[in-house]
């Protein structure tokens, strides 16, 4: 508790003092409540769309799980479909020559400019929404399942190979673990590229979800409600990178690259 | 096969990189080398003359542009052929513990897996590290990582090793340290070592044998017995009789 203390306390402090600034400042009229929604009120807005909803019946727990449930559908999809493609084109050097271009042109269309197209193809639908957030996740996920593969070790193979390992258990035994951190390096790139697109996914057809709770608020002028929304987003994101950062630290242990970035 | 051949024979072994059209330079050019079963041979030049391909070619890893190498007779076509590699860097694999990448080396079928376990205990208690099995390549020093290596070729239960420079990485003292016990484990498990080296003082205090290759293209330039009785002592007047005679074909 101590240690916490000592170690969090500074920073929460800031923290506390900036609200109470900002609460301040928005209730002697410094600054607008409508630009700025005090805390307090982004306090009420909570409690108000926690039990009543925004829209009406539409609680922030039901837009958590659609937001949620979106975006885990189209990167478990994209993530699943790129580990084995990825795997297939980084290990056929050929087909790596073949894709490349495709892939850094697929990945350098913004998403979201696919969205006049994906809805004329799927509709204003669920599937629009999953789609969108696929492609994102995709091509994020496949260069680096690629990268993995191409750039393991040479030296790691030639001893593999001095050992006669080749063929299927080469690939196992040796190409497989070496690539692990870059994809587990990608996994998490993708999930936040799921995260940035959901916003803009959301914007059509539907008032469910985070995302389109963030545009629904914007038009009756509740930007405290705006804010709850990207707050909520934020946390969910985050935890859901720790848990992937835990599976990461419990299947490549050996792996010191996390260590030194939170050094 | 002739009754006064070798025990690793090389014919005439050249080597060039890429396609003939890419005319690239020759890398080796007509090296012939008899080495005896037991023999510990060590292959000094400068860098870039060709040693890691040359230990390469015999390894099987890497082909001859012609040529060809025989082991006891059968010609090396590949790896596995009794052929235990000890590289520059040690190539431990970082997802494996020590205990795991000697298993890894060990790839004896015909035996359960609490055997191979033992056996491979005893491979790590032979370079002195039973301690650390459980520990991850990242958590070992230099030394530690090249005696895992040393280890791990080991469990092959190779008839030859092939070390490519595998001190070269390491401070003064642990390179002492490993030579040393090299040396036990050459006497204690005979094999045949072809040991490369650019260090003379190195090559002198392990090997029956040094070879000077000259570079571009890599030949064999001079062919030493070393006589001088074991353990060799660094500051024996023989000893550096015999270094300023190795340096001197070196510099020549
Ligand atoms: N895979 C390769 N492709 C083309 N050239 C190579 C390759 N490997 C080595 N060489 C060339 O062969 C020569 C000898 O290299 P190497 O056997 O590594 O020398 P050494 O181990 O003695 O330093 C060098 O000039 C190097 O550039
Ligand atoms: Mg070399």
């Amino acid at each position: 508790m101590k240690d916490w203390l000592s170690r969090y306390g500074p920073s929460l402090l800031v923290f506390v003092v900036l609200l109470a600034a900002w609460e301040f400042a928005t209730t002697n009229g410094y600054l607008k409540p409508y630009r700025f929604p005090a805390p307090s009120k982004i306090a009420m807005g909570f409690v108000e769309i926690a039990s009543e909803g925004f829209p009406e019946d539409l609680t922030i727990w039901v837009h958590t799980r659609t937001t949620v449930g979106r975006i885990l559908q189209g990167y478990i999809a994209a993530v699943g479909l790129a580990i084995p493609l990825g795997f297939l084109i980084g290990a056929f050097s050929t087909l790596e020559k073949l894709t490349a271009p495709l892939i850094i042109f697929g990945r350098s269309i913004a998403t979201l400019s696919l969205l006049p197209l994906v809805i004329v193809w799927f509709g204003t639908g669920e599937l629009t929404k999953v789609v969108l957030i696929g492609y994102g996740c995709f091509w994020t996920m496949i260069s680096n399942v690629i990268a993995g593969v191409k750039y393991v070790d040479p030296v790691l193979i030639r001893a593999a190979r001095t050992f006669g390992v080749s063929g299927p258990a080469l690939f196992w035994r040796v190409i497989l673990p070496a690539a692990l951190p870059r994809i587990f390096a990608g996994a998490r790139m993708a999930l936040g590229v799921g995260f940035m697109v959901i916003v803009g996914a959301e914007m059509i057809g539907t008032v469910e979800g985070l995302g389109a709770l963030i545009m629904e608020a914007r038009n009756f002028y509740r930007s405290e409600i705006t804010i709850i929304g990207m707050l909520v987003i934020g946390i969910i994101g985050f935890l859901i990178a720790s848990g992937l950062l835990h599976l990461e630290k419990m299947l490549i242990p050996w792996d010191t690259g996390l260590d030194e970035v939170r050094r | 096969m002739s009754t006064d051949a070798g025990f690793i024979e090389l014919n005439d072994i050249n080597m060039r990189f890429g396609l003939p059209a890419e005319a690239l330079p020759v890398v080796l050019q007509g090296i012939d080398l008899s080495i005896a079963q037991n023999e510990f041979v060590s292959i000094v030049g400068r860098s870039g003359c060709g040693k890691t391909t040359l230990l390469n070619i015999v390894a099987g890893l890497v082909e001859a542009t012609t040529g060809t190498v025989t082991i006891a007779g059968n010609q090396v076509r590949g790896p596995g052929q009794g052929q235990g590699v000890v590289f520059q860097q040690h190539a431990l694999f970082p997802w494996l513990t020590a205990m795991g990448n000697v298993e890894f080396g060990c790839r004896k079928a015909d035996i359960s897996k609490s055997e191979k376990r033992e056996v491979c205990r005893q491979l790590l208690d032979l370079v002195g590290l039973s301690h650390a099995a459980d520990k991850y390549p990242r958590e070992l020093s230099g030394g530690m990582q090249q005696r895992v290596a040393i280890a791990r070729a080991l469990a092959l239960d190779p008839e030859i090793l092939l070390m490519d420079e595998p001190f070269g990485a390491l401070d003064e003292l642990t390179r002492i340290e490993l030579q040393q016990e090299l040396l036990r484990v050459w006497d204690a498990r005979k094999k045949t070592v072809i040991f490369v080296t650019h260090s003379i003082t190195e090559a002198l205090i392990l090997s029956d044998r040094v070879i000077l290759l000259s570079p571009h293209p890599g030949r064999v330039f001079k062919d030493y017995q070393i006589t001088l009785p074991r353990p060799r002592i660094r500051t024996d007047p023989a000893f550096n009789a015999m270094y300023q005679e190795i340096w001197e074909g070196l510099s020549a």
